[in-house]
């Protein structure tokens, strides 16, 4: 396994080595103004200095939710079956670590791939605004590639945060060349667009490419972009995050060996498609070079992180049920009955994906407004046990379930930035009770607190680890970007 | 919403074609097929690309090998042997074309082979054959639910879209899966198609065809083991729609019914005679036309002669490069093979190298050519004709038109042409052995009982040939 790993390394050392002794004889040509081509100068240029107090602090909770959440996410049916599929068609591979699974290891983009498709197996992963699940599709890249450096050139944890943050920022820039990503997708599933791409930036970053070859990378990551909505809610969805995380990986290997591909790919070049394919408006602006004072998009835009399991619009609606909730349940505790309700009345946004009447799997559940509003108004609030076979089965759940009515009022758009949650429930008395949701807690606006992310980071983790191991990761995430070595993060995680 | 079972009805189809429903037409067109992809990807494993696709797969190892075309001791798992033999196929635009187009086999063969080699018991030839039909067929029915997939492409390079799906088609037929797992196959395959055009014209566009078979043999073995997808994918705008601007999809027909047909039936593919994109099979033989033209009149040829070249080509962005500089930009250039047929009075593997491509006479040519795209000349490959028109110094024109190159479905390459192709391409790092060995199997593959061989006779390479060539680039 040694002699592969050096084998494999060794070509990616040659390439830096041939980049300085390139600059030296400058026999590159100058890079050329394209935006293509400016993006390949940024992944290439940035540096850890350019990583602001309040990126880095709030990178560091991006890695941490997303750590608690893939581990979590490895007791998932769909985790066991890709684990098992890799494990059934390569031979084992000593490299790259599988989340909560002991002595579990696989070659780099086959970890990449189950570890992303841990983190999106229950829906559970941060959200951004435009919309996407950023963090899935970057950690399990950077944790695998990590893995493959061998063990005396590590990343510190400093050059760690560098690359997950640029493959962040990456997608965050690619999201805002389109007014169609600003709203809930119909088409493409965002993660499987822009996802590979920020994977191929980051491990492009960590793996110090020349700017040409950063660009290619992106340009080859184009071409493994791209997976339908419809998807959504099906146990293949993680997937879309999995392959995102695996592939993005695979191309900024194959640039390191030097394939190429299109220096266009990010420009607009009419009547022959690149990254544009995925979008029906697309207006690519170029990223300016760090040197000349860059602003992170995480710095101006927060992240969202998720209280429990399911698509970012079901918050809204369970925080807005779970209100109602307590109105009926008064001080004491108690239940609430179906047979008070007569009717409920939500007013959401119109998205048909997230519409299911009758959630028939647990992936439907998570995508589902009803489901969600009627499980906050029965128990108060959603968690990692709502979705549960018992629970997604209740009889009272069903009942509340059949008597909902779904409205799209106009000033509600399908956008994550602007949409609200309404739900009504009139009594068998008459009475009309309404419980509103603008801004949920986890919403950018309304950031959980470090220790609401700690908490939950602590019950996800606590599922497959020994709490000595939860608290360490908490320890290291927190310390990372002060890490002469990112070892101890990478070692933590089964 | 009423489901029109789409989906459903392809995976109920996958499963249940059977043997007895390939006819003499399709098992003879399907046979050409897979000589002619063969030996497109046996000269390919002599490209830097697949090279590096090579190194890059050696990483990966797996109890399960699979073999790699023209390699006597290399042994891949079974996606990546996919994945690196697809782009062999495609690494030099030589494998063939469809109407609406895609390049069918190299998406779905190299797949097949490698699951072949892995199944406890080896499949028959015709077991084969059904499933490579299976995956053409679906590629066939799939490009026909959109107006937009008629045209030379735009947006998305079709093998990347309708490739994957093939693939897993193909996979999960030769897998025996279920009519529910060949449609979860189908679904899961959706999610890994979509690349864009952009990176055709580059080193990268091998790697469309290579992910499209090795990705849709993943799918078929992910749905063997349980994983789902959305039954309903072809249904929906939001599924296998999302590829096309206009989506349209209609149900399979019943496969037991007597009413079905093989769309390969109906169409025929194109096998090309030269590494270039499509379009410029029509440049060239205009070309090659015109220059005969001048050549009977003038009693000579000599490049001073001429002064404009004017080439009437349909509007296409991709192929329309005046000064190509690498060897992939010069198979998609309608100017490039124009001014290599009229200085070298044929167009061979041989005239994409550096050095052809940097001869300053060429360049010179080039410099003279002037591009129209006539109203009439639309964008597809059904319809398209190519003009070239020499002006000479003395105001002399001489023109030529071509409607249907010699490779064309209208004007298929005879048998004999076919397979003299794959022994010219073979025959670069297979032994003369390896050679015979597998024009016999495919040409008898619905009589061979354990496909197998075939692999045998893939790995058979020439020694000395494998010490000279296995590093150079083309």
């Amino acid at each position: 396994m040694i002699s592969t790993l050096q084998k494999t390394i060794r070509p990616m050392w040659a390439a830096r080595g041939l980049h300085k002794s390139a600059m030296e004889v400058l026999k590159h040509p100058a890079p050329e103004d394209t935006v293509t081509a400016s993006f390949g100068k940024f992944i290439s240029e940035i540096k850890p200095q350019h990583l602001s107090s309040s990126v880095l602090h709030r990178s560091k909770r991006m890695v941490l939710d997303s750590i608690g959440v893939g581990l979590i996410g490895s007791t998932t049916e769909v985790f066991e079956l890709v684990l098992q599929h890799c494990q059934h068609m390569y031979a084992p591979d000593d490299i790259s670590s599988v989340y909560g699974r002991g002595g579990t290891r696989l070659s780099p983009t086959l970890a990449a791939f189950v570890n992303g498709v841990a983190t999106h197996s229950m829906d559970f992963d941060d959200t951004w605004h435009p919309a996407t699940h950023p963090s899935g599709a970057v950690l399990p890249a950077v944790l695998a590639l990590s893995d493959m450096i061998p063990s005396n050139s590590k990343p510190s944890g400093l050059d760690f945060l560098l690359a997950f943050n640029v493959g962040i920022e990456i997608q965050g820039r690619l999201m805002r060349f389109s007014n169609e990503a600003h709203n809930i997708p119909k088409r493409f599933h965002p993660p499987s667009v822009v996802g590979t791409m920020g994977s191929a930036a980051a491990c492009a970053r960590l793996l110090s490419l020349d700017h040409s070859q950063c660009s290619h990378a992106l340009a080859i990551a184009a071409s493994l972009s791209g997976a339908p909505m419809a998807n959504a809610a099906t146990q293949s969805k993680p997937l879309h995050i999995g392959n995102a995380s695996r592939l993005g990986l695979e191309a900024a290997l194959l640039a390191s060996r030097g394939l190429e591909a299109s220096s266009l790919v990010l420009d607009a070049v009419a009547g022959v498609a690149g990254f544009s394919a995925f979008y029906e408006d697309y207006v690519p602006q170029p990223l300016e070079s760090p040197n000349d004072g860059h602003t992170f998009l995480l710095e101006e835009q927060d992240m969202g992180f998720k209280r429990f399991p399911a698509h970012l619009g079901m918050h809204w609606v369970a925080d807005a049920a779970a209100s109602i909730h307590k109105l009926l349940v008064g001080v004491g505790p108690g239940t609430v009955s179906p047979a008070q309700v007569q009717e409920i009345q939500l007013r959401v946004p119109k998205s048909k994906y997230i519409n299911r009447p009758f959630p028939e799997s647990e992936h439907e559940a998570r995508h589902s407004f009803q489901f969600n509003a009627c499980s906050a108004l029965l128990d108060g609030e959603v968690t990692v046990q709502s979705f549960t076979p018992a629970a997604m089965n209740r009889p009272e759940l069903l009942a509340l379930l059949s008597r909902v009515h779904v409205e799209h009022p106009h000033d509600n758009p399908a956008n994550f930035n602007h949409m609200y949650g309404e739900v009504q429930v009139t009594l068998v008395g008459g009475d009309i009770l309404k419980g509103r949701c603008d801004t949920f807690y986890g919403h950018w606006r309304n950031p959980l607190t470090d220790e609401s992310l700690r908490k939950k980071f602590r019950n996800n983790a606590g599922v497959v680890l020994p709490s000595e191991k939860v608290e360490r990761l908490i320890e290291v995430v927190e310390e990372l970007d002060r890490l002469g070595n990112c070892t101890p993060l990478l070692s933590q995680l089964q | 919403m009423l489901r029109k079972r789409i989906t459903e009805s392809f995976g109920a189809a996958i499963h249940a074609l059977n043997t007895a429903q390939l006819t003499d037409g399709v098992i003879n067109r399907s046979k050409r097929m897979i000589l002619d992809t063969l030996g497109v990807g046996l000269l390919g494993t002599r490209t830097a690309v697949f090279n590096k696709a090579l190194m890059y797969s050696q990483m990966f190892t797996s109890e399960e090998r699979s073999t790699v075309w023209g390699k006597s001791d290399i042994i891949l798992p079974p996606h990546f042997a996919a994945f690196v033999n697809g782009i062999a196929v495609h690494s030099m635009d030589f494998d063939d074309t469809w109407h609406p187009a895609t390049h069918p086999s190299g998406a779905v063969l190299p797949a097949l082979l490698a699951l072949a080699e892995t199944l406890p018991s080896q499949p028959s030839g015709l077991d084969l054959l059904l499933a490579f039909n299976v995956g053409i067929e679906v590629q066939g029915r799939l490009m026909r639910f959109s107006r937009e997939a008629y045209n030379i492409p735009e947006r998305f390079h079709p093998p990347s879209v309708v490739g994957v799906m093939g693939s897993a088609a193909a996979s999960a037929k030769l897998l025996g899966l279920s009519p529910a797992q060949c449609s979860h196959a189908l679904a899961i395959a959706a999610s890994s198609a979509g690349a864009p055009l952009a990176n055709a014209a580059t080193q990268t566009k091998p790697l469309h065809i290579g992910n499209a078979a090795r990705r849709g043999l993943e799918a078929a073995q992910l749905a063997q083991i349980g994983l789902e997808g959305n039954p309903a994918i072809l249904d929906m705008d939001s599924g296998f729609g999302v590829y096309y601007k206009d989506y349209t999809p209609s149900a399979m027909a019943d496969s037991a019914c007597s009413g079905f047909r093989w769309t390969l039936e109906n169409q025929n593919v194109a096998v090309k005679r030269i590494p270039a994109h499509l379009g410029m099979h029509w440049v060239v033989d205009a070309a090659l036309a015109a220059r005969a033209k001048l050549e009977n009149t003038v009693g000579y040829f000599d490049l001073s002669q001429i002064r404009h070249i004017t080439l009437r080509v349909p509007p296409s962005k991709y192929v329309n490069c005046p000064f190509p500089a690498t060897e992939h930009q010069a198979r998609h250039s309608f100017q490039f093979n124009a001014c290599s047929a009229l200085l070298d009075n044929k167009v061979t593997v041989a005239s994409y190298s550096e050095a052809q491509i940097n001869r300053p006479a060429l360049k010179e040519l080039l410099s003279k050519v002037k591009m129209e795209t006539p109203k009439d000349n639309q964008p597809s490959f059904d319809t398209m004709y190519c003009e070239a028109e020499i002006e000479t110094d003395e105001g002399q024109s001489y023109a030529a038109r071509c409607d249907t190159f010699y490779g064309h479905w209208r004007k298929p390459l005879s048998d004999k042409d076919l397979v003299g192709k794959f022994r010219v391409n073979a025959s670069s790092v297979l032994s003369t052995e390896g050679v015979e060995g597998v024009i016999d199997v495919v040409g008898n593959i619905e009589r061979v009982s354990d496909c197998s061989i075939l692999g045998s006779y893939l790995r058979m390479t020439s020694s000395s040939h494998a010490q000279l060539y296995s590093t150079r680039v083309l």
